[in-house]
């Protein structure tokens, strides 16, 4: 993507003004975003993102630098302009590149997107348009967004390494809105990978279109979520928000290097119950969260960051890592080179227990069954969380019974990871953009169905005047 | 400048090869920004960030429909990429929609968004404020234990406009802000705080008053506990007030209107909120960080008002969807990004100041709740049902007077209800965070909301 002795003399300039440490990310990525409304393609953009962006460490200082620009000439300048910021003499020089080997290739794709015709992404959105508003008549509108976008970087830094990467992504999203007497409800279903185009081939188009729909007419004749500290029994998939939020943000090196963590020292301690062990798993083949290697040319890998509710790691990223005197963990990542890149969730997720489903519910006397999530936000310094159901469902007696929605559900993280009280095994991941300091990436999020023995649920309350 | 000639050379380049592929009508619209942020950690700079960037969206008429492509590396090898995507992508699309090049009018409203003294600023002063906001922070009370994150940035950006129709717009606008976040930590109790500043003069960045508004929201808040669920009276403080419109703010888009994803359909000329409350779109407004004379479409501004005494009175309209409704364009285009195709968005959007001070509305309650913060509002609403969940935390008050922090509950209601059920509008109107629009509200007090906690 670059010469390498454009990268050698870019290093060599970030390192000019005595930075121990300088890193060249260089990104050129193609994007197709197609969007469909009741039926008829509203709009496509297609286009390229092309950039570089330039860091250097002094200690625990860093500096970062971006531009467009493609000449070696601006490059160098932008790498002088960043070092500007450091003021000492130079101490480091550039060593060699290692000779490039060959590294893991975790996200093999049959079809790039790029070769397929825009007609057969719009045949696709049909399809699943077609299976949402057939559904039922209550269905009243229907959207469906296409996306695809295959990312090339090339990842170089002053200790001689130089590797470079290719990612494919792909995503449908259908939303399905039902209506009645003046009242309108949305259902969402969003599956997304990283494979090429194969994946909307092979994709049950059609169950994910009318999934949305039946959400939607649900949760309009579903009645108002009771408030108050309830057991809650989360489904699988996407219900592994609750981790993402309620631990995962937590876990990254980015809060917890300066203490702004509440799982900050804490590794060997119990901080989940003995039920739970929890994985962030870079190299899924094919995982929506996956790659080669992270955004700092590391290969990623299988991280165990709880095992048996004692918390045995961090995500962590170079830079955070001297901070904490620990080594980096192959998931840093970013959203493009308009952002430094830190630690973050790939793909994470609580792994299979020993429960299945039937016996989870049925030993449940009352409580609320979320058997969709929505997102979810955290602040890590107090682990406040709070996330939504998007299908939520009453437990009585045993048995699920009548829809609620507007339910949310709020806590804090270590006390609901203590209250996991029961695991089932139908392990599934769901995918979601998860945005922080380093922009919004794709994360997958995982679990099979959990029971949390109590949670603060937020619904509405009595006469509704709200 | 010699950027902008550029760029104007590189406009010219494609508009002439779109006319070798058949193209009339057809447009540029080129954006750049100069960014710096400066980090400040334990009384040391942290991180220092520049980025000069740019990028270049092309948008053409082919076979009367609109195709869109842009592209971030922007020389002359993009040129065919730029238009043959553009084609490709009108090609297949089927909106009976008429989406048109704007010719543009004579005149356009003077608006002066760029401050030149903030250029004059030195880094050393820059550095020198997130250091200084940070001491300050730190200082204030015993019980901050630590600073979460301490910032100071700035962005100078270019917005230019140039299609087959003659017309030729540019804008430019910079804008400062800093920013701390404060952790603040009572035995086994650890509460946070934020406050920022947005202006484009430096001197208005009062290091001391930020740091102090983040440091007594994390105190004020130590000790906080949850509230018996329950229907209460509650006070949206501006802050909340202004995040649940910005949240809302697509239900008066006329796009969602049409496409049956707006509950405002057909409510034109109807009450649709309390009879004192007034919503308005301002885009000439001074100070306002998404003041502009031309929206993303080229069309000219114009100051609104969206609802009147409780009535709404317009939609927000671009050219497309003012076409089909048979009225003007409200200027209201937007273009988010050069990656965006045209939307629709509001300008500075508020509502406006009402009549009562805090202290009226806190007396006037005799149990309830002040709320100062509420989270997760990108997945804890749905602005197609109206519907909001959140989580949030303020104050009880009690027999007229705020009694202690209440946190780890839930707020909940229907925003189109809600908007009926305002009893009381503040006299504190403040803006939030600018990205895009620019948002404000003052405190409100709504008669009746769902709260959930123990």
């Amino acid at each position: 993507m670059l010469r390498k002795d454009v990268i050698e003399n870019i290093l060599d300039a970030a390192l000019s003004t005595g930075g121990d440490f300088s890193e060249i990310f260089v990104e050129d990525k193609t994007n197709t975003g197609i969007s469909m409304i009741g039926g008829k393609v509203e709009h496509t953009v297609s286009g390229r993102d092309y950039g570089i962006g330039i860091r250097i460490f002094d200690g625990f200082f860093s500096v970062y630098a971006y531009t467009n620009s493609v000449n070696e000439k601006d490059l160098i300048e932008t790498a002088k302009k960043a070092a500007t910021a450091i003021r000492k003499m130079k101490q480091k020089n550039t060593q060699d590149f290692n000779n490039q080997m060959m590294g893991q290739l975790v996200n093999p794709i049959e079809i790039y997107p790029g070769t397929v015709s825009k007609s057969r992404k719009v045949d696709i959105m049909k399809r699943a348009y077609n299976a949402a508003n057939t559904y039922d008549n209550i269905i009243t509108q229907v959207t469906v967004n296409y996306l695809d976008s295959h990312q090339k970087i090339l990842v170089a830094n002053s200790e001689g390494i130089c590797k470079e990467d290719s990612r494919v992504r792909t995503r449908l999203a259908i939303q399905s809105v039902a209506s009645l007497n003046g009242e309108m409800q949305s259902g969402y279903f969003g599956p997304g990978s990283g494979k090429g185009f194969e994946f909307f081939e092979n994709l049950d188009v059609e169950w994910y279109g009318k999934e949305a729909s039946r959400i939607a007419k649900t949760m309009i004749f579903a009645e108002y979520s009771p408030s108050g500290k309830m057991p809650v029994v989360i489904d699988n998939g996407f219900g592994g928000v609750i981790f993402h939020e309620a631990c995962g943000h937590g876990l990254e090196a980015t809060s917890v290097a300066k203490g702004n963590s509440v799982f900050a020292g804490k590794l060997g301690q119990q901080v989940a119950s003995s039920l739970v062990t929890a994985v962030d798993d870079g190299t899924i083949p094919n995982g929506w969260g996956s790659s080669n290697i992270d955004d700092e040319g590391n290969d990623t890998a299988r991280n165990i960051l709880i095992e048996s509710g004692i918390l045995r790691n961090y995500m962590i990223d170079k830079l955070n890592g001297r901070r904490m005197s620990m080594e980096a963990t192959g998931s840093t990542r970013r959203q493009s080179y308009r952002f430094a890149p830190t630690s973050r969730m790939t793909n994470t997720f609580i792994t299979n227990g020993k429960s299945s489903k039937e016996e989870i519910i049925s030993n449940t006397e009352q409580g609320l069954y979320a058997k969709y999530m929505g997102g979810g936000s955290v602040n890590p310094a107090t682990g406040e969380f709070n996330f939504s159901v998007m299908e939520g469902y009453k437990i009585e007696n045993g048995k699920i019974t009548s829809p609620l929605r507007g339910a949310t559900l709020i806590g804090t993280g270590i006390d609901v990871l203590g209250k996991i009280d029961m695991v089932g095994n139908n392990l599934e991941l769901g995918q979601g953009m998860c945005g922080s300091v380093s922009g919004s990436i794709p994360a997958n999020v995982g679990q099979p169905i959990i029971r949390v023995s109590e949670i603060i649920v937020g619904g509405r309350n009595g006469e509704d005047n709200a | 400048m010699v950027k902008t000639m550029l760029r104007k050379d590189f406009a010219e380049k494609v508009l002439r090869f779109g006319e070798s592929k058949g193209l009339k009508d057809m447009e540029i619209f080129y954006d750049s920004s100069r960014e710096l942020s400066i980090k400040s950690y334990q009384g040391k700079i942290d991180n220092f960030s520049v980025s000069n960037s740019e990028g270049v969206s092309f948008r053409a008429l082919h076979n009367n429909k609109m195709g869109y492509a842009y592209t971030e590396k922007v020389d002359d090898s993009s040129i065919p990429f730029l238009v043959e995507e553009a084609m490709q992508n009108a090609a297949i699309i089927d909106s009976d929609d008429n989406e048109n090049i704007y010719i543009g009018v004579d005149e356009y409203k003077k608006i002066d968004n760029y401050n030149l003294d903030l250029d004059q600023v030195t880094e050393e002063q820059k550095i020198q404020l997130a250091l200084d906001l940070e001491n300050e922070a730190s200082c204030l009370d015993e019980r901050i234990q630590s600073i979460q994150y301490c910032v100071y940035g700035d962005v100078a950006g270019e917005t230019n406009i140039v299609n087959s129709k003659g017309l030729s717009l540019s804008s430019k606008s910079n804008i400062a802000f800093a920013y701390v976040g404060v952790v603040a930590k009572n035995g086994d109790d650890i509460k946070t705080g934020m406050a920022y500043k947005a202006t484009n003069d430096f001197l208005k960045i009062n290091p001391k008053e930020i740091a102090r508004e983040a440091v007594e929201e994390a105190i004020s808040m130590l000790g906080a506990e949850s509230v018996q669920s329950g229907n209460y009276p509650i006070i949206l403080r501006n802050n909340a007030a202004c995040d649940l419109l910005e949240s809302f703010s697509d239900v008066f888009s006329a796009e969602n209107v049409q496409k049956d994803l707006s509950l405002l359909k057909a409510k034109i000329g109807q009450t649709i909120a309390c009879s004192d409350l007034n919503i308005i779109d301002n885009p000439h407004m001074k100070d306002g960080f998404a003041s502009n004379p031309f929206d993303g479409e080229g069309y000219p501004t114009q100051i609104k008002k969206v609802v009147e005494n409780g009535i709404l009175k317009t939609y927000l309209h671009n050219l497309k969807t003012s076409e089909k409704d048979g009225v003007s364009s409200t200027g209201n285009a937007s273009r988010s990004s050069y990656k965006s195709t045209i939307g629709i968005s509001p300008s500075n959007f508020f509502i406006e100041n009402g009549t009562y001070t805090m202290e009226d509305m806190v007396k006037s309650i005799d149990k309830g709740l002040l709320l100062i913060e509420l989270q997760g509002l990108h997945s804890g609403l749905n602005s197609v049902s109206g519907d909001f969940s959140l989580s949030c935390y303020g104050y009880l008050i009690e027999k007229g007077k705020i009694s202690k922090p209440v946190n780890q509950i839930t707020v909940s209601g229907n925003f189109f209800k809600m908007i009926k059920n305002i009893e009381m509008i503040g006299n504190d109107l403040k803006f939030g965070l600018p990205a895009g629009s620019y948002f404000g509200a003052p405190s409100l007090k709504i008669n009746e909301l769902s709260i959930a906690g123990k």
